[in-house]
C-alpha cells in the first residue's frame, strides 16, 4: 500500500521547551493510525505542525506525495487533510448546516451542491435532526459531531482527529468509535489523538506513543501496550487491555 | 441561509422602495429632504462597512480613508483635469481599492481591538498628507466646488431630489451587493472568519485572501459616498474628508442597527439620525450639551441591552408573532 503521510526528523520548539523532537512515522493509505501518549507529550502539537498551523524548526512532512512545510492551514485543507480541534470550534453563530456547508464550498462554490454535500455529510454523523440549529446550541458530543461532518465536507483523503472521545460517557464513546470505523470503512485514512484506550484499540491498526516530545514506541497495538517503556511512562503499571477501559488517567 | 424569512419580507421591501421613491414629491421642505439624503448617505456607508465589520467582524475605525480617497480623487479630477464627478466616482473607487491593498496588508496582521487602533491611524496619517498637499490639494484650507448651476453630466443639479435620488441608488446598490454575497460561499466565508479564523482556515477558508476581498468591496463601497458627499456639500477639506466622525457612524449605525445583517445598518441610521433630529428641536441649543448627552445615554442602553443591535429585536419579536400565528393556523383543521 502508498503512504499517505510520511514524517521525517520533525522537531518544533517553544523557547526552551522541546515541544517535537526528531519525530519520524507514516501512515499507509487506508489505515488508523492512533498517536498517544500523556498530556505536553507533543500530539496536538504534531497535529499543529501536519496541518500548518505551527512552522517546524526542522523535519519534512509529505502527504501523497506533496510536501506540506511552509504551506498555510487552508492549502493543506485543499491538499485533502481535515482536521477537528481538540476543544471543538464550530462557528457558533451559524446553523449546523451552514457550518458543513462553509467545508463544502471548498470544493464546490456552487450552493445547492454544497447544501446537499452538507446534509449528506450531517447525516453520516446523525445530526440531521439538528440541522437548523444554531451551532452554539449543542452539547458536547454533537459539536464534536459538527466538526466531524464540517471536516468530512471538505471531501479529505486523510482524516485527523484530536480528542473527539474527551468528555464523552460510555454510550456515546461506542457511537463515536462506530462511525470513526465507518469512516475507515469508507478506505478514509485517519489519524487519532486519543486517550481513551478503549476506543485506540477498537480502531487503530498501528499505534504511535509519544513522550516529552519524543517517540518512544510504535506497532500494531498488542506490542504497544505489552512495552514497558510505555507502560512506565503512559499507561501506568496496572493497566491491562482486557480490563474494563475507563480510559486512562489525563 | 435564511430564505424562508427573506420570501416573506419582500413586500415589505417594495413597500419601502415604493415609499422612499415617491418621498421627494411629498416632502417639498427642502430642510427635510436634506435629513432624509444624509440618513441615506449613512446607511449606504454603514451598509458598506458592515460587510467588512459586521460579517467579517473586521472592526475599522478607519473608512474615513476611503470615504476621503473618494471625496479628493473626484474633486482633484474635476477642478485640475474637469473631468465630470460621473467618472471621478469610480476612479476614487478604484483608488481606494488600491489603497486597500497595502492598508490591509499592514493591519490584518492584528487583531480584534489592534486591528481597529491600526486603522484608525491609517486615516489619520493620510489626513495629514492631504493637509500637507497644498499645491495638490489645497492643504488645510480645502477647497469650494466651482458651481456650475443645474449641470447633470458633471453630478450638480438644482433640485435636491436628485440628489436624494442618487443617494438611494447608492443604498440600493449596497443592499444589493450585501444581499449577493450573503447568499453565495462568500457569505459563509466571511461569517466563518468572524467567528474563528484558525477554524475556517482548517475547512479550507483562505482567510487571508477573502478579508483582503471583502475590504476592496468595502472600500470602493465607502470612496462612492465620499465623491457623492462633497458633490452634495460644494467644499471639501482634510478635515471634512478624513473625518473620524465618518468612521465612527459607519461602525456605529451598524452595530445599533445588527452587525453582519443587511438591513443592520438601514435600521441603525434611522433611529440614530431621527432620535438626533427630535432631540434637537426638543432641547434646540439653548442647553448646550444636553441633546448630546441624551443621544449618548440611547447608545449606551442599546449597547448594553442589544448588543445584537435593535433588528435582533425585531426579528425576536417578528418570529414570536410568526410562530404563534403558525401555531394557530395549524390547530385549525384539528378543531374542524
Amino acid at each position: 500500500m502508498a503512504e499517505a503521510l510520511v514524517i521525517r526528523n520533525l522537531s518544533k520548539r517553544f523557547g526552551g521547551l522541546r515541544a517535537v523532537q526528531d519525530l519520524s512515522f507514516s501512515v499507509r493509505d487506508g489505515e488508523t493510525v492512533a498517536l498517544i501518549g500523556p498530556n505536553g507529550a507533543g500530539k496536538t502539537t504534531s497535529f499543529n505542525l501536519i496541518t500548518g498551523y505551527y512552522r517546524p524548526d526542522d523535519g519534512s512532512i509529505s502527504a501523497f506525495g506533496r510536501e506540506l512545510v511552509g504551506l498555510q492551514p487552508h492549502k493543506i485543507c485543499g491538499h485533502g487533510l481535515a482536521r477537528t480541534f481538540q476543544v471543538a470550534r464550530p462557528f457558533g453563530k451559524m446553523t449546523v448546516l451552514a457550518n458543513v456547508m462553509t467545508g463544502a464550498f471548498l470544493r464546490n462554490k456552487n450552493l445547492n451542491i454544497a447544501r446537499s454535500r452538507a446534509s449528506a455529510a450531517i447525516e453520516f454523523v446523525g445530526l440531521s435532526a439538528k440541522e437548523h440549529i444554531p451551532a452554539r446550541e449543542l452539547t458536547t458530543i454533537d459539536q464534536r459531531r459538527l466538526e466531524m461532518a464540517r471536516a468530512l465536507a471538505t471531501e479529505p483523503r486523510l482524516l485527523l482527529l484530536d480528542e473527539v472521545m474527551a468528555g464523552l460517557n460510555h454510550a456515546e464513546i461506542d457511537q463515536a468509535v462506530a462511525l470513526i470505523g465507518n469512516l475507515s470503512k469508507r478506505g478514509l485514512t485517519i489519524v487519532i489523538v486519543e486517550h481513551v484506550m478503549r476506543a485506540i484499540m477498537a480502531l487503530a491498526r498501528h499505534i504511535v506513543v509519544l513522550d516529552h516530545g519524543q517517540k518512544i514506541a510504535e506497532g500494531t497495538p498488542k506490542e504497544v501496550v505489552a512495552n514497558h517503556e510505555v507502560i512506565r511512562a503512559y499507561l501506568g503499571t496496572g493497566y491491562r487491555h482486557e480490563a474494563p477501559a475507563r480510559g486512562v488517567a489525563c | 441561509m435564511k430564505s424562508a424569512r427573506f420570501t416573506r419580507s419582500w413586500p415589505w421591501v417594495a413597500a419601502l422602495a415604493a415609499a422612499a421613491l415617491v418621498l421627494p414629491i411629498v416632502v417639498a421642505d427642502p430642510f427635510v429632504l436634506d435629513i432624509f439624503i444624509r440618513v441615506l448617505l449613512f446607511a449606504f456607508i454603514g451598509v458598506a462597512w458592515n460587510l467588512m465589520g459586521g460579517y467579517a467582524k473586521q472592526l475599522s475605525l478607519g473608512h474615513a480613508a476611503y470615504f476621503g480617497l473618494g471625496a479628493y480623487t473626484s474633486t482633484i479630477l474635476l477642478i485640475r483635469f474637469g473631468i465630470s464627478p460621473w467618472i471621478g466616482i469610480l476612479a476614487g473607487g478604484v483608488v481606494a481599492m488600491a489603497a486597500s491593498l497595502p492598508i490591509g496588508a499592514l493591519c490584518f496582521r492584528l487583531r480584534g481591538p489592534y486591528f481597529a487602533i491600526a486603522t484608525i491611524a491609517t486615516a489619520q496619517v493620510l489626513m495629514l498628507l492631504f493637509l500637507k498637499f497644498r499645491d495638490f490639494a489645497w492643504g488645510a484650507e480645502g477647497t469650494t466646488l466651482p458651481n456650475l448651476g443645474d449641470a447633470p453630466l458633471m453630478m450638480q443639479f438644482e433640485s435636491r431630489a436628485a440628489y436624494y435620488y442618487i443617494a438611494l441608488v447608492l443604498l440600493a446598490l449596497g443592499l444589493a451587493i450585501t444581499y449577493l454575497i450573503e447568499r453565495s460561499w462568500m457569505g459563509f466565508y466571511l461569517v466563518a472568519v468572524g467567528e474563528d479564523e484558525d477554524a475556517a482556515e482548517a475547512v479550507g477558508v483562505d482567510t487571508t485572501k477573502i478579508k483582503r476581498h471583502i475590504y476592496l468591496i468595502s472600500a470602493f463601497l465607502t470612496a462612492l459616498a465620499g465623491t457623492f458627499y462633497v458633490e452634495y456639500i460644494y467644499f471639501i477639506d482634510p478635515n471634512t474628508a478624513f473625518s473620524f466622525n465618518v468612521s465612527v457612524e459607519a461602525a456605529l449605525v451598524s452595530i445599533v442597527g445588527g452587525i453582519g445583517t443587511l438591513w443592520g445598518p438601514v435600521v441603525g441610521t434611522v433611529l440614530l439620525e431621527a432620535t438626533s433630529a427630535l432631540l434637537q428641536s426638543w432641547f434646540g441649543s439653548g442647553h448646550g450639551g444636553v441633546q448630546l448627552t441624551v443621544y449618548s445615554l440611547i447608545l449606551i442602553a442599546v449597547i448594553l441591552w442589544r448588543p445584537n443591535g435593535l433588528i435582533g429585536l425585531f426579528t425576536e419579536l417578528y418570529q414570536r408573532f410568526a410562530y404563534a400565528g403558525a401555531g394557530r393556523a395549524k390547530e385549525v383543521p384539528l378543531d374542524g
